[in-house]
């Protein structure tokens, strides 16, 4: 009955749906009231207006760059609501399969991610830093830095990889991203112009294009360091579990 | 119904099946963890729209370089909204997953009906 | 430029800054962080007041951060509507952020205390930014940040009901904010702009109106599950009434109304009233909510009639108070809108101080049973005598806000000779009259166990007596807002 209206309400939906894209401008074609509109400017003059050649990274960091703030503070959200939900781990005690089991991984397993975790985070830095002219940026390098330690984490356990980032260091790298958005836009403020504004008024061209590169340069490093930070910070919070029997750690 | 745009736009057509696919299963099916599958299913299908929308035939990725005119080039503003849009959706399955986390210390399972059965409100 | 043109950024950007340094002040020293925030509400409650001047002179305050002209950048545009939103978000929210202090400091365990801070830190910010922004994916970013902190809120005992409330209200949420992110992305591959403003000066250009009438319609799915109207309502009475009761009290009185200032944002601002080609739609979608808020106000009274639990019966009211909000909205007259925004005041006092009220006789005593509630008003006298109070603006009787509102909210029905919805909002009110009542009848007038009184910490009556006495102030002093309202009105009435 349940699974027969749903079906129905669903029906109804998808119709709806299927009519307004007959009803929609043809897909791929270049004169479609989106490419019309605003984003030609964005591809023009984006490079000279917004300081970076890859033009995603020009709306993402610019143009909208305080939608960009609202989304480094929904992950923020998120890590603050896991731990409200779950707790922070416990130094040193987990129940994660690895750390309870006799058998640790093998000593391939784990030179090989010793190895590689490097590496990784060495990609990572170059996504975050080239974001600017090529495919890449903030979030991508986040989500490398976040798997490569989770990677660790999976070889080594909870305890071995929280001693290697321990829970001081991470408070404040988390917050990090926000504080650099919010303090690049309290810049502009200070030095007269709108908030979040990266072309300071009152300086020599070149002054301000070196300020506009520190400034953008320092908030794709916070998003990156932040989420992959906050992406480990999640997941060592839900690898903790205190309702089964805690393990102490016996390396 | 304008069947030859609806067959011109699959993209959209597919982003729409998928969008049904994941309403369903968070309405119907009983596991979470499936819900919470389901959920994604539905953000994905929104950025697929999203990105299709920007499509350009035969166009280039938008990053400014020698030799490519503006004008072939695809639409950045919904890839940089969608990546939001992805930011977004991990957030809120973290959240979901740690709420699962919590549910199955409760009640041993992650049946809805198991669930509901439990305890009854109030 | 001055400092003050930066106010309407600031009102976002400082809460949302404390917010962010809130953990670290945690780590340092967690007695820190109730201070801490405690500073960043008042902040932020500072610049919104101090741009009612501005707001009153000009009509409407934009800015655009980064300094891009509207269609390029985002652009935040302060109208009567939004401003009066931020005013209630900015007083309840601080109000409620005092009284948290004692009930969060011995319900919650001490590690999760700093979270707790930041969690509601991120839910004023979000919402302030929700009300202020004139963008519509930048909405859709403040919409989910305020849902995400919610859901970790209403959770955050960790105790099983909560959990499962908490997942209930995340599914539905997430799912009516993918609908939301559809609707945006319909209305984008039609229009090519997400700033309010031109995209309804684009879409007055024509063309693509099917699209964007479809869009309107995934628009009102999402907005209305998160304003918790009739046939989406059901994680309400869950998540309220489980959720820790200052929590719930925002919740109740600000978390739903967002979805109220998004209707209204879509049906007023971004498909202005009198559009050609997508009006029939829009005049139907608006008849659709008007029946689903009148069903409400009848059904949800109904169901708080029947509830043993003082909480569960509280959420069930606030789902009727949505209906009576919306209603006058969806009356189309100035009258009806200016009842339905002042029912949103009304009601975030009231229900604010039902809430504390609740937070307070379970702080002290840990009573949920409407039944034994019984002799309170001997030996909690101010608790009980707030809760006499605000039922008299949740009933809305005179002279308290919610009779004002009420009366408008009739005038409109009146206006538009709706005869069907008025008997429902009289029906409404008679079935709340019961519902609040018969509270107050058990704690005033069946005996006590005890005769001593026996008040809970001052930082706790302090909010929940000064929500009681804001709703008898606005009540008689009602033309305090009554103009900027009616001029709300009018300017959403004109597009």
């Amino acid at each position: 009955m349940r699974k027969a209206i749903m079906l129905l309400a669903l029906a109804g939906i998808g119709v709806m749906l299927i009519y307004a894209v007959g009803e929609m401008p043809p897909m791929g074609d270049s004169g479609n009231p989106d490419k019309t509109h605003v984003a030609p400017r964005y591809l023009e003059h984006g490079e000279e207006e917004a300081g970076a050649s890859n033009v995603v990274t020009a709306v993402r960091l610019n143009y909208r760059g305080y939608d960009t703030m609202g989304e480094v503070a929904v992950i923020f959200c998120a890590l603050c609501a896991v731990v409200a939900v779950l707790g922070r781990e416990k130094t040193g005690l987990s129940r994660t399969h690895m750390d309870v089991s006799r058998v640790k991984a093998s000593v391939v397993v784990r030179t090989t991610v010793r190895f590689l975790v490097p590496v990784i985070i060495f990609f990572a830095i170059y996504i975050i830093l080239h974001g600017e002219e090529t495919p890449g940026g903030g979030f991508q390098g986040g989500a490398i830095i976040g798997a490569s330690i989770i990677l660790f984490t999976l070889a080594f356990g909870l305890p071995e990889s929280t001693r290697k980032i321990p829970l001081k260091s991470r408070v404040p790298l988390e917050s990090f991203a926000v504080i650099a958005f919010l303090a690049a836009g309290f810049t502009g403020i200070l030095f007269g112009a709108n908030f979040l504004t990266y072309i300071m008024p009152g300086l020599s061209e070149h002054a301000a294009e070196t300020i506009r590169q520190v400034m953008m340069m320092v908030i794709e490093i916070g998003i990156g360091f932040a989420g992959g930070i906050i992406f480990t910070s999640i997941m060592f919070a839900m690898i903790r579990e205190d309702k089964y029997e805690l393990q102490p750690d016996s390396s | 119904m304008n069947f030859s745009r609806i067959a011109h736009n699959l993209n959209y057509v597919f982003s729409v099946v998928l969008f049904l696919l994941g309403l369903y299963t968070i309405a119907v099916k009983p596991n979470l963890v499936k819900k919470i599958m389901g959920l994604n299913i539905m953000e994905t299908s929104v950025f697929l729209f999203m990105v299709s929308i920007g499509m350009v035939g035969s166009g280039n990725a938008p990053v400014v370089t020698e030799g490519v005119k503006p004008a072939t080039m695809v639409n950045p503003i919904p890839q940089a909204l969608i990546l939001t849009g992805i930011v977004v959706a991990v957030s809120t399955t973290a959240v979901a997953l740690s709420l699962c986390i919590r549910i199955h210390e409760h009640y041993d399972s992650l049946n809805a009906f198991e669930i509901l059965g439990r305890d009854e409100l109030f | 430029m001055s400092f003050s043109s930066h106010y309407s950024i600031l009102l976002v950007a400082v809460p949302l800054a404390f917010a962010a340094l809130c953990p670290i002040v945690g780590m340092w020293k967690r007695e820190l962080c109730f201070p801490f925030s405690v500073a960043g509400a008042a902040a932020a409650c500072f610049f919104i007041f101090s741009l009612w001047g501005k707001v009153i002179s000009k009509g409407v305050v934009s800015y655009t951060p980064g300094g891009w002209k509207p269609p390029l950048g985002i652009q935040i545009r302060i109208d009567y509507v939004g401003l009066f939103m931020a005013s209630i978000i900015g007083a309840v929210g601080l109000a409620v952020l005092v009284y948290s202090w004692r009930y969060v400091s011995r319900e919650l365990d001490a590690e999760k205390i700093p979270y707790y801070y930041t969690l509601y830190m991120l839910l004023f910010a979000s919402m302030l930014g929700f009300v202020v922004t004139g963008d519509i994916f930048n909405m859709f970013v403040f919409m989910e940040i305020f849902s995400i902190s919610s859901y970790a809120l209403v959770a955050i005992t960790g105790q099983r009901r909560a959990v499962r409330a908490a997942f209930k209200y995340l599914l539905m949420g997430a799912t009516s904010s993918v609908m939301v992110l559809l609707g945006i992305a319909f209305l984008y591959s039609t229009v090519g702009s997400l700033n309010m403003e031109d995209i309804a000066g684009r879409l007055a250009m024509g063309g693509y109106t099917s699209v964007a009438s479809i869009a309107l319609v995934l628009f009102l799915i999402g907005f209305a599950v998160k304003a918790a109207l009739f046939p989406v309502h059901i994680w309400l009475p869950d998540a309220h009434s489980i959720a820790p009761s200052p929590i719930s009290a925002v919740l109740s009185a600000l978390v739903i109304k967002m979805g109220v200032l998004g209707i209204l944002r879509i049906f007023f601002t971004v498909y202005t009233p009198g559009f050609a080609g997508i009006e029939g739609t829009w005049t139907a979608l608006l008849q659709a909510i008007a029946w689903c808020a009148a069903i409400s106000i009848v059904l949800a009274s109904i169901m708080a009639i029947i509830q043993r639990d003082f909480k569960v019966m509280i959420a069930y009211s606030s789902i009727a108070h949505i209906g009576y909000i919306l209603l006058g909205i969806c009356m189309l007259t100035d009258k009806g809108l200016t009842g339905g925004l002042y029912n949103i005041l009304a009601h975030a006092l009231g229900k604010g101080c039902f809430f504390l009220v609740a937070g307070i006789i379970i702080y002290k005593h840990d009573l949920r049973r409407i039944t034994s509630l019984r002799g309170l008003g001997r030996s909690m006298p101010v608790t009980a005598g707030a809760f006499a109070v605000a039922s008299l603006s949740i009933v809305g009787l005179p002279p308290s806000a919610g009779f004002i509102a009420k009366w408008y909210i009739l005038w409109g029905c009146l206006q538009k000779q709706h005869y069907v919805f008025m008997v429902m909002v009289l029906l409404g009110s008679l079935l709340s009259a019961i519902y609040c009542f018969r509270v107050v009848y058990y704690m005033f007038f069946v005996g006590s166990h005890s005769a001593e009184i026996d008040e809970g910490p001052a930082t706790m009556i302090v909010p929940a007596a000064s929500f009681a006495a804001a709703t008898l102030f606005f009540g008689i002093f009602a033309t305090l807002v009554l103009p900027s309202l009616s001029s709300a009105a009018q300017a959403l009435l004109a597009g």
